[in-house]
């Protein structure tokens, strides 16, 4: 009945000793791929750093014992707020630059991953910081991004306002040199004058009183705005 | 013996041709690509020679050095070398086994007679041998080792031989198969050695086996693709990259892009192990010091200077003081400290130019400006804001400051420097305790070679049209020269040479832009960049762009230059005043109207050298074009002419393709230059630069 009497069972271990080394070891590689893949998707660096107003948020919002005021909750949710208008204008100017980057080969695939990321979370951000927003008071949250924003925009001016007024005393100083200066020289060249007359050297002061307004630019740019020499 | 039955090459006769075959096609092209000369820019420039020797010349040459030692391609030497060595052993062998190889059975040979020998004599021959040659003649000599078999053997040949020449079938043989016995056995061979099949080699065959196929492709395949995802575009680290861009922000000055490219990876391998903070606490005391106002810590602002003692990784901190150590030409007083200052700026320039494609791709026209001055910088060694007089030798910032007298808060350029009259220029630097007198000539000479670019005429132009019209390809054409500072008395620019004539219509190759390149002749070079402090040679490219000064937002991304198509300088050295044609294209806006734009030319290599200039590009109704076309053939008169014809046949079919028109109109007057001048004059929008 059997149509093969017998059958070399040693002989036929090798093929399946080959089958099974083979099949293994590329299950064992896919599967130790996968696992690396994640844990270096995992690992991988957040975009922002820590929400601290959102941390502070949520501790005031938890404590119990006395009882945070709302007033206070409501602040810190602004704070919160303005916050994430920062990380969203930060995350819309990049995607551009971003994506010009990654199809031109200029950054890798990881930085894209993150920026995803990012992306969704600050996504899932805005959404509980609007329903956070209505539980305080109904139909705040489609008000409180734009008030936000504005505040955003008046810190940022106000710190570029500051910055600017924090060369005042240099630049002060510097004009206060440089007036001394330009007096003792006329002085000098007055009693010059006195002695012979020279003109030269006044010529040259002509210029000086021009160029010695107070500009606040970068000496480098001068290069471009004096080219046309003739 | 049968076909199949396989012989392997047990003397090892044609192993060697094999292996022969197999390390040529490798070595070959290896060597070739070994000792090929470069081509990049940078190995066939030539040089501003100025003789003059900054502190620490050594160290700085040393890095140059090692550098070029890096790029030496060792490996490939490695593997050419051994290449030949298996070539050469491979080429011996088969000289030594050739002695092997059996001869080609010869009748006349064996029998010893010459080709020529008539069967008389071979008869006669023969008779003659079999006197001496027979076994029952022949004696065995033991001491000649001639034994009987020998000698039977021998004899044997010796009447196949003599058949083969004398009888009729036997010959046939001969001249059919090449021997008498008629056809041989056909055997077919594999040029490999035998031991590799022999009893108990089998397992280490397949052991070899396994591991070229198993192992070590699979290694080199993986090898190859995480090597090429490891580097961008720019070949910076993927990491390195993705800090950059993390850190990248549009309104951070020079100072904040320093900040920046210093979170490099690439600093990693500069400083490894041990030397990662070796000396930080000294070198942070060097670099910021506070003893003049030339210093460092002057030029960084109050932020800048909170992030360098924010950072709390030493590396970083290490390679960021190291930094500024460098740009700040600041003196460390360890040569171990020094050494490593002049090492960290070539890698900050490559990672710079991975920061400046970063910054492009924000199209923010200050963050791209504070890249490229960034470049500047670093190839200078100077710190941001700092005079630009300060990259000529010898020129300290006391001895600048001499040189600028004017207390103004703008630098001088060099241009502006040289631009004095000499006395003036002289009596304020060459003094006791500034400049000697050799010094300040060789200051004179660096500074009148420099190749600073002057924008004579910049337009835009379409391509054979008269005017530009909505979203056609537009040309950007800067016609400019090489005026070395303080050259006294430079030449007119002749008005010709700032047209742009098109190519004839008929040529096609212009026509499309392949021309540009003028394949035929070499490309001019200007010398590199005169960077005595920055260890490693770098070819000066230009930049130019389009920003639209009200958005400080990019236009045109910058084309770079760095060849141009006439000669620079003559064979005496001395300025050639050619006007240079540099030429960037792109789409024209889809709207007609006036655009004005800001064009700035930058160099990344010498500072205070930047060209801004205001550029309008006029923009005209697709409409009104197609009118203007229309009057111009109405005064056209020669009908008559078969291109005159032709264009009349065209108007008539295709009324409404004005671009397509104008071609044709001319090609009907393809020869009259004049005309075609005119309309140049016509196009060219006009150019205000913004003089004082």
């Amino acid at each position: 009945m059997w149509p093969i009497p017998s059958i070399d069972w040693l002989a036929l271990t090798i093929p399946i000793a080959y089958l099974t080394i083979l099949i293994g070891s590329l299950a064992i590689f896919s599967s130790l791929y996968r696992k690396r893949k994640a844990a270096s998707a995992a690992a991988l660096e957040p975009w922002f750093p820590p929400h601290l107003q959102r941390n502070i948020y949520l501790s005031l919002l938890h404590q119990e014992d006395p009882k945070v005021p709302d007033s206070i909750l409501k602040a810190a949710l602004m704070r919160r707020a303005t916050e994430d208008i920062h990380r969203i204008v930060q995350v819309r100017n990049a995607k551009q630059a971003l994506q010009v980057l990654l199809q031109r080969g200029s950054v890798g695939d990881d930085l894209w991953q993150r920026f995803q990321h990012a992306e969704r979370e600050i996504e899932e951000e805005l959404k509980d910081v609007v329903t956070e927003a209505n539980a305080f008071a109904p139909n705040w949250g489609q008000i409180i991004f734009q008030s936000a924003s504005e505040m955003a925009q008046n810190t940022l001016l106000r710190d570029r306002l500051s910055e600017i007024q924090s060369t005042q005393a240099a630049e002060k100083e510097w004009w206060e040199k440089r007036k001394a200066a330009i007096q003792e020289d006329f002085m000098k060249e007055l009693d010059e004058e006195k002695k012979e007359p020279k003109t030269e050297r006044s010529d040259d002061d002509a210029v000086l009183v021009e160029g010695g307004g107070p500009a606040v630019g970068a000496g480098r740019k001068t290069g471009g705005k004096k080219k046309g020499k003739h | 013996m049968s076909g199949t039955d396989y012989s392997y090459d047990g003397e090892g006769q044609f192993f060697p041709y094999f292996i022969l075959t197999i390390t040529s096609l490798v070595t070959l092209p290896v060597t070739y690509s070994w000792l090929k000369p470069s081509k990049e820019l940078e190995n066939t420039a030539t040089r501003i020679d100025s003789g003059y020797k900054p502190e620490h010349a050594d160290l700085i040459e040393g890095q140059r050095k090692k550098l070029k030692r890096r790029e030496r391609r060792i490996k490939r030497a490695l593997i050419s070398i051994g290449g030949w060595l298996v070539i050469a052993y491979m080429v011996y062998l088969t000289i030594v086994t050739a002695r092997l190889i059996p001869k080609i059975w010869d009748p006349y040979d064996v029998l010893g007679i010459s080709r020529s020998a008539t069967e008389q004599e071979i008869k006669k021959h023969y008779r003659r041998l079999s006197l001496t040659l027979h076994p029952d003649k022949a004696r065995e000599d033991p001491s000649r080792n001639i034994t009987k078999e020998i000698i039977n053997d021998h004899w044997v040949d010796v009447t196949k031989a003599f058949k083969a020449l004398t009888d009729e079938e036997i010959r046939n043989n001969y001249i059919q198969f090449g021997h008498p016995d008629g056809k041989q056995s056909f055997s077919i061979g594999i040029a490999l050695p035998k031991w590799i099949i022999t009893e108990g080699h089998g397992k280490y065959v397949l052991l070899i086996y396994a591991l070229a196929l198993g192992v070590i492709l699979p290694y080199t395949v993986g090898r190859w693709w995480y090597g090429t995802q490891r580097v961008t575009r720019e070949k910076i680290l993927v990491a390195s990259a993705g800090k950059l861009f993390r850190e990248y922000d549009n309104d951070q000055g020079e100072t904040g892009v320093v900040g920046v490219l210093s979170s490099g990876e690439e600093f990693n391998d500069v400083l490894k192990g041990h030397k990662a903070d070796n000396g930080l606490s000294k070198l942070e005391q060097k670099v910021l010091a506070d003893s003049s106002d030339s210093s460092i810590s002057s030029i960084l602002s109050k932020k800048d200077r909170q992030k360098l003692e924010d950072l709390d990784e030493t590396p970083r901190r290490k390679v960021l003081n190291l930094l500024w150590a460098y740009l700040g030409r600041v003196e460390l007083g360890d040569d171990v400290l020094n050494d490593e200052k002049f090492e960290v700026a070539p890698v900050a320039l490559r990672l710079n130019e991975a920061y400046t494609a970063i910054a492009l791709a924000y199209g923010n026209t200050k963050a791209v400006l504070s890249a490229y001055h960034t470049a500047q910088n670093l190839i200078q060694a100077l710190r941001p804001g700092a005079s630009p007089l300060e990259q000529l030798p010898y020129f300290s910032p006391e001895v600048v400051k001499a040189a600028e007298a004017e207390k103004s808060r703008n630098h001088l350029t060099i241009q502006e420097f040289m631009r004095l009259s000499a006395d003036k220029r002289k009596s304020r630097v060459v003094a006791p305790g500034l400049l000697t007198d050799s010094q300040y000539k060789t200051a004179l000479t660096v500074a009148s070679k420099l190749p600073v670019l002057h924008v004579e005429k910049a337009f835009f132009k379409v391509l054979g049209e008269r005017f530009i019209t909505p979203s056609s390809l537009v040309q950007f054409v800067v016609k400019c020269r090489f005026i070395p500072p303080g050259t006294a008395n430079v030449p007119e620019v002749k008005a010709s040479d700032l047209e742009d004539i098109d190519p004839d219509e008929g040529d096609v190759a212009a026509n499309n832009g392949r021309k540009e390149d003028k394949s035929g002749e070499k490309p001019i070079q200007p010398p590199l960049a005169h960077a005595p402090y920055f260890a490693r040679d770098h070819a000066p490219r230009w930049h130019v762009f389009l920003a639209d000064s009200k958005q400080g937002k990019i236009v045109v991304p910058p084309f770079s230059f760095s060849t141009f198509d006439k000669p620079i300088i003559d064979e005496s050295g001395n300025s050639t005043y050619n006007v240079q044609t540099l030429k960037m294209q792109f789409g024209a806006p889809p709207q007609a109207g006036k655009y004005t734009f800001v064009m700035h030319m930058v160099c990344d290599s010498y500072i205070g050298t930047d060209t801004k200039t205001e550029v309008t590009l006029e923009v005209d109704d697709a409409s009104k074009v197609e009118e203007l076309v229309e009057e111009d053939e109405i005064s056209e008169p020669d009908e008559d002419t078969i291109a005159g014809q032709m264009r009349a046949l065209k108007t008539g079919a295709a009324p409404g393709k004005p671009k397509k028109k104008r071609s044709d109109d001319d090609s009907s007057d393809g020869s009259d230059t004049e005309g075609d001048v005119d309309s140049e004059s016509e196009t060219d929008t006009d150019t205000d630069s913004d003089d004082e």
